[in-house]
Order: C-alpha cells, then sequence, then structure tokens
C-alpha cells in the first residue's frame, strides 16, 4: 500500500524526544483526528496532523447522483454549519442556471444562516471553554443553542441536518412564530453576550491560558489561505458576505469584526463580535422581510447546469466554503470539488504548533474551531 | 504583579456573579423519558401516507417518483391497476429507515401530497429489520372499502360523462339541422338574389 509521505521524519537514536499520538480518540480533538507530535518534555518540536478517519467521500458521491440528491449531503459535510452550506450549494445551482429566487425567500435564507452561524459559534464556546477546563459556560452555551435549534426545527424540522434550500427558494415558508423568536432571540441574546464577557472574557484564567498563544499572523494566515474568524482574528478584514456579497448580504449593515494578534484569545473576540454582527443581520432581515412566495415559479423540471466550470463561495462560520463545480450539462456533475475551511486550517497546525506547550495544543486546536467531518469531507 | 491579582481576582467574582445569579433560575433539563417534549410542527421522520380526504385513505398511485428521486435508495413501491379503475393502487410500501436521511425530497415530488412525516421519535431497535416500515400496514383492512367506493364513485362519474357527452352529442345534432335548415334557406335566398 501506498503510504502518505510523513512531512515529520523521526529522528532515530535521540534519547530525549519522543513521539506521541495524540487522537484519533481524543476527548479534545472534536471527533476522529490525529496529531503525531515530536515532544521533548512538555514542548512540541514538531506536529503533523493525520486526517481521513471519517473521510465518507461527499465528493465522489457527488459524481454519482444527480444535483438534487447531493443536496441532503451538504448539510453533513460540516455538520455545524449544516443551513450555510446546503443553502449555499442552492445559490451555486441557481447561479450556473440563472435562476431568479423570491425575495421573501432570499430574506428567509440570510436569517437561516445567520442563526445557524450563532448555534456554530455558540457551540464552539461551549467547547472551546470545556477543553480549558471550564463547565460552567459549556452548560451555559447549549442552553442557548438548544433555544436556537428549537427556532430552527420549527421550521425545517430537523436540528442538524437541514436539507432545507430547494434550487429557486426554500422547502417551506416561515410563519410569524418563527419571525417573533427569532427577533426576540436576538434581544435575550444581546444580554446574554454580556455574561458571556463578563464569565468568559474578562476571567483571568481564561486570558492567561489565550493571550499570546498559538499565534497565526497574517503573512501566515494568508499564505496558507486560512480564512474567516481564524483569519480575521490575524487583523485581516476579509468577509465574503462583504467582500463578494452573495444573495442579498450587501442590503443589510454589518461590521467585518477583526481582532489583533491573530492568538487564541483574538480567535475568541473575533467570535464574540460576529455572534453580535449576526444579530444585527437577524433583526434586519426579520424586519425587512416582505410577503411572496418561497419557491420560484419557473424551476427547470431537470437540473443541468450548462457545461463548463462554475465557481460559487460563501462564508461558512468557519470561512470559505468553496464548490467548484464541472458539469458537461448533464443531470449528473463531472466533478464537484468542496473547498472547506477547516482543511486549511488544521494545515497549519505543523506551523503554529512547534515551540508551544502541550497542553496549549488543546487551546490552540480548540481555537481554529475545526470539524472533522469537513476536513475529511 | 499586585495589581493584576487584584483584576484577576475580581475578574473571578465578577463571574462568580454570573453563576450565582443561574442558581435561582428554573432548570432547563427535561426529564426524559419520564418528561416527553412535544416535537415541532415540521418535525421530520420517517415517511408515512396521509390521508387524502376526498379518498378516504392515503392516495399513493404507484408512479414511482419517490422511489427515483430517493438519494438513499430506501423506498419500494408496487401497485396495480383494479378492475375498472383509472388509476393505479400500490399494493407494497416499504421504507427502509435505517437508510433514510430524512431529506424530504420524497414529500416534495410526491404529486398527490401523500407522502408526509410520521410523529415518533424515538425509535430503536435491534436489527436492521426493526427500521422496515410497511407503509400500508394502517390502511390494509379499509383497502376492500375504499377500492369499492372508488369503483363506485369512477362509474357514477363515468356514467354523468357519458351522460353529459350524449346530451352534448344530442344538443350538437340539433344544432347542426338547425344550421343545415337556415343554410337551405339561406341558399335559396342567395339564388334568389342572383
Ligand atoms: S426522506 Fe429522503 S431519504 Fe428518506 S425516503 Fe424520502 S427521499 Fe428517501
Ligand atoms: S410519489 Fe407519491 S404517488 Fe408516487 S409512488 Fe411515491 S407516494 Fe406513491
Amino acid at each position: 500500500m501506498m503510504r502518505p509521505k510523513s512531512t515529520m521524519e523521526l529522528v532515530p537514536g535521540d534519547d530525549e524526544t519522543y513521539y506521541l499520538n495524540m487522537g484519533p480518540q481524543h476527548p479534545s480533538t472534536h471527533g476522529v483526528l490525529r496529531l503525531r507530535l515530536h515532544l521533548e518534555g512538555e514542548r512540541i518540536l514538531g506536529a503533523e496532523p493525520v486526517i481521513g478517519y471519517g473521510h465518507r467521500a461527499h465528493e465522489k458521491m457527488a459524481e454519482n447522483r444527480d444535483y438534487l440528491q447531493f443536496l441532503p449531503n451538504t448539510s453533513r459535510i460540516d455538520y455545524l454549519s449544516g443551513m450555510i452550506y446546503n443553502l449555499g450549494y442552492c445559490q451555486a445551482i441557481e447561479k450556473a442556471m440563472q435562476i431568479e429566487v423570491p425575495e421573501r425567500a432570499e430574506y428567509i435564507r440570510v436569517i437561516c444562516a445567520e442563526l445557524n452561524r450563532l448555534t456554530s459559534h455558540l457551540l464552539w464556546l461551549g467547547t472551546y471553554l470545556l477543553d480549558l477546563g471550564g463547565f460552567t459556560p459549556f452548560l451555559y452555551a447549549f442552553d442557548d443553542r438548544e433555544k436556537l435549534l428549537d427556532i430552527l426545527d420549527s421550521v425545517t424540522g430537523s436540528r442538524l441536518t437541514y436539507s432545507y434550500g430547494r434550487f429557486g427558494g426554500v422547502s417551506m415558508d416561515v410563519d410569524d412564530t418563527f419571525l417573533r423568536a427569532a427577533a426576540d432571540y436576538c434581544t435575550y441574546f444581546r444580554k446574554r453576550i454580556d455574561e458571556y464577557h463578563a464569565l468568559v472574557t474578562h476571567n483571568i484564567i481564561f486570558r492567561h491560558r489565550t493571550k499570546g498563544v498559538g499565534v497565526m499572523g497574517p503573512q501566515l494566515a494568508l499564505d496558507y489561505g486560512v480564512s474567516g474568524p481564524c483569519l480575521r482574528a490575524a487583523g485581516v478584514a476579509r468577509d465574503l458576505r462583504k467582500d463578494e456579497p452573495y444573495g442579498i448580504y450587501d442590503r443589510f449593515a454589518f461590521d467585518i469584526v477583526t481582532a489583533e494578534g491573530g492568538d487564541c484569545f483574538a480567535r475568541h473576540m473575533v467570535r464574540m463580535g460576529e455572534m453580535e454582527q449576526s444579530l444585527n443581520i437577524i433583526e434586519q432581515a426579520v424586519g425587512g422581510i416582505p410577503d411572496g412566495p418561497v419557491l420560484a415559479a419557473k424551476v427547470p423540471k431537470r437540473i443541468r447546469p450548462p457545461a463548463g466550470e462554475h465557481y460559487f463561495a460563501v462564508e461558512s462560520a468557519r470561512g470559505h466554503f468553496g464548490m467548484y463545480l464541472r458539469s458537461d450539462g448533464t443531470d449528473v456533475p463531472v466533478r464537484l470539488k468542496l473547498r472547506t475551511p477547516s482543511f486549511v486550517h488544521v494545515a497549519t497546525m505543523p506551523v503554529v504548533l512547534p515551540g508551544t506547550m502541550l497542553a496549549d495544543t488543546v487551546a490552540i486546536l480548540g481555537s481554529i474551531d475545526i470539524v472533522i467531518p469537513e476536513i475529511d469531507r | 504583579m499586585f495589581r493584576e491579582t487584584l483584576i484577576g481576582a475580581w475578574s473571578l467574582l465578577v463571574g462568580m456573579k454570573v453563576t450565582l445569579s443561574h442558581v435561582l433560575r428554573a432548570p432547563v433539563t427535561s426529564q426524559y423519558p419520564r418528561e416527553r417534549i412535544e416535537m415541532s410542527k415540521a418535525y421530520r421522520n420517517v415517511i408515512r401516507l396521509i390521508e387524502i380526504d376526498e379518498i378516504g385513505s392515503h392516495d399513493c398511485i404507484d408512479c414511482q417518483a419517490c422511489v427515483r428521486v430517493c438519494p438513499s435508495d430506501c423506498i419500494k413501491v408496487e401497485g396495480e391497476r383494479p378492475d375498472g379503475m383509472r388509476k393505479k393502487r400500490a399494493t407494497l410500501f416499504e421504507v427502509e429507515f435505517a437508510l433514510c436521511s430524512e431529506c424530504g425530497l420524497c414529500l416534495d415530488v410526491c404529486p398527490t401530497d401523500t407522502l408526509g412525516y410520521s410523529r415518533e421519535y424515538d425509535q430503536a431497535g435491534f436489527r436492521r429489520d426493526d427500521f422496515l416500515y410497511d407503509l400500508l400496514d394502517e390502511w390494509r383492512d379499509k383497502e376492500a372499502d375504499v377500492r369499492t367506493r372508488l369503483r363506485e364513485d369512477e362509474a357514477k362519474k363515468a356514467a354523468a360523462k357519458a351522460a353529459a357527452a350524449s346530451k352534448a352529442a344530442a344538443a350538437k345534432k340539433a344544432k347542426e339541422e338547425a344550421t343545415a335548415a337556415a343554410g337551405d334557406t339561406g341558399d335559396v335566398a342567395v339564388e334568389g338574389e342572383v
């Protein structure tokens, strides 16, 4: 069997250093990720992520089913931003086939995508604090997330794998109860953000464990193609919702949250700020949602994007999620390449980890917010 | 250094205050299985056949659209055309729920809108067969009656249609005769003018 060449060669005959496998079953890797660490005492000399334990061949599956049948897969690539991926895929096909989406559906998409971003960041907050040894914020964050999942559940019927988008709109209309619940949640959650800051951000232990730890500078981030909160934490203001607005994101006023330093604390601050911005977007969208149909009337019965190459990208909770589609004009894609952000982020680990301490590995790995199934796809 | 210790201690106290404020709040955990929560309106689970009012039963016409669209290949439908009926009726409808991804595509394509979601939520089993659902099960004992009634309805409708058709034909004939008669006189008039 061909084995991929390791970037970290074993150094024979060295008594002072040793190798440690962190994972594939380790509580802090949030899934089956294995890190090969080269250690000297507790200091990390080298690190190499070993991925592929959760490989499900999503890209290959896209090549042997038609466009509609791939739809359920999209919410399973990154199960924490299922909605964003799902709607992003619909938008990609709509762009390729020039299908017009009704106004109301566009607003619903924005609301649902931002609610989904909130759930993702909340889960990150809870589990990150759990990684660092704080149990209480985990329970609070999950309680808040549960409320959001209930709101999304009330319209999509599902908590994680939404399959809510359809080519030309969304599968179900929202009612006033949903809109009111979303607006109420925004009011409620603004107060909660202050509590999280009091409980977590200002906590001295948290600060000591995250400040100056796992620094990913702007140059490194750009070189590797890091995106999303990790890139913005390095001070680079890039956000696809602003830079290349898709859907109707250009109609909403919100800021790109950035921070300086590129360390774990900066990434925390960016995500906290992004949650607030998501609330802003949701409030504006709920306020401006028009009446009307939620599914375009003229969607071709057979989904056949014109032959050629199409590219579409959306800003997921983790960063730049791109879909490169090659079509030959038939029902089935020739190739659908998925560009997922966590894959890039975990690739920076061999550069970011060396020099840090073993205990910080958990803090760093948690702060880049990887989702293993999305790395492996 | 001293300042940092103070700030640090203060930050911990502030955190404590937040947790303390939560002590008195009502618990958010529901004690499943003693307590069962209500599923949302849109809740998705295994598909089921729902009753269509004018049929008085499900209305699966064995069109195979759901079978074709299902990405997980978990639906099996067979049907027959009962004597004296125009539409088909399903005779077998099996769903292998262990494979189903609850995507809802089958609901979207069904031409008679007879698919819906079941509201169960804690299915568990030890074997794969435990998740093989026979969707016709709940409808089977009614099926004979439904067919009889549908057949009667259809016969009635056909009779009504035939009656209407013969009436229309008679009316047409009468009209034709009338115009023919008018045409005769018209011809005469034209000749008279020449
Ligand atoms: S919900 Fe999806 S996977 Fe399940 S039976 Fe219907 S089409 Fe198949
Ligand atoms: S799509 Fe509807 S009518 Fe057609 S076979 Fe399936 S359930 Fe029956």
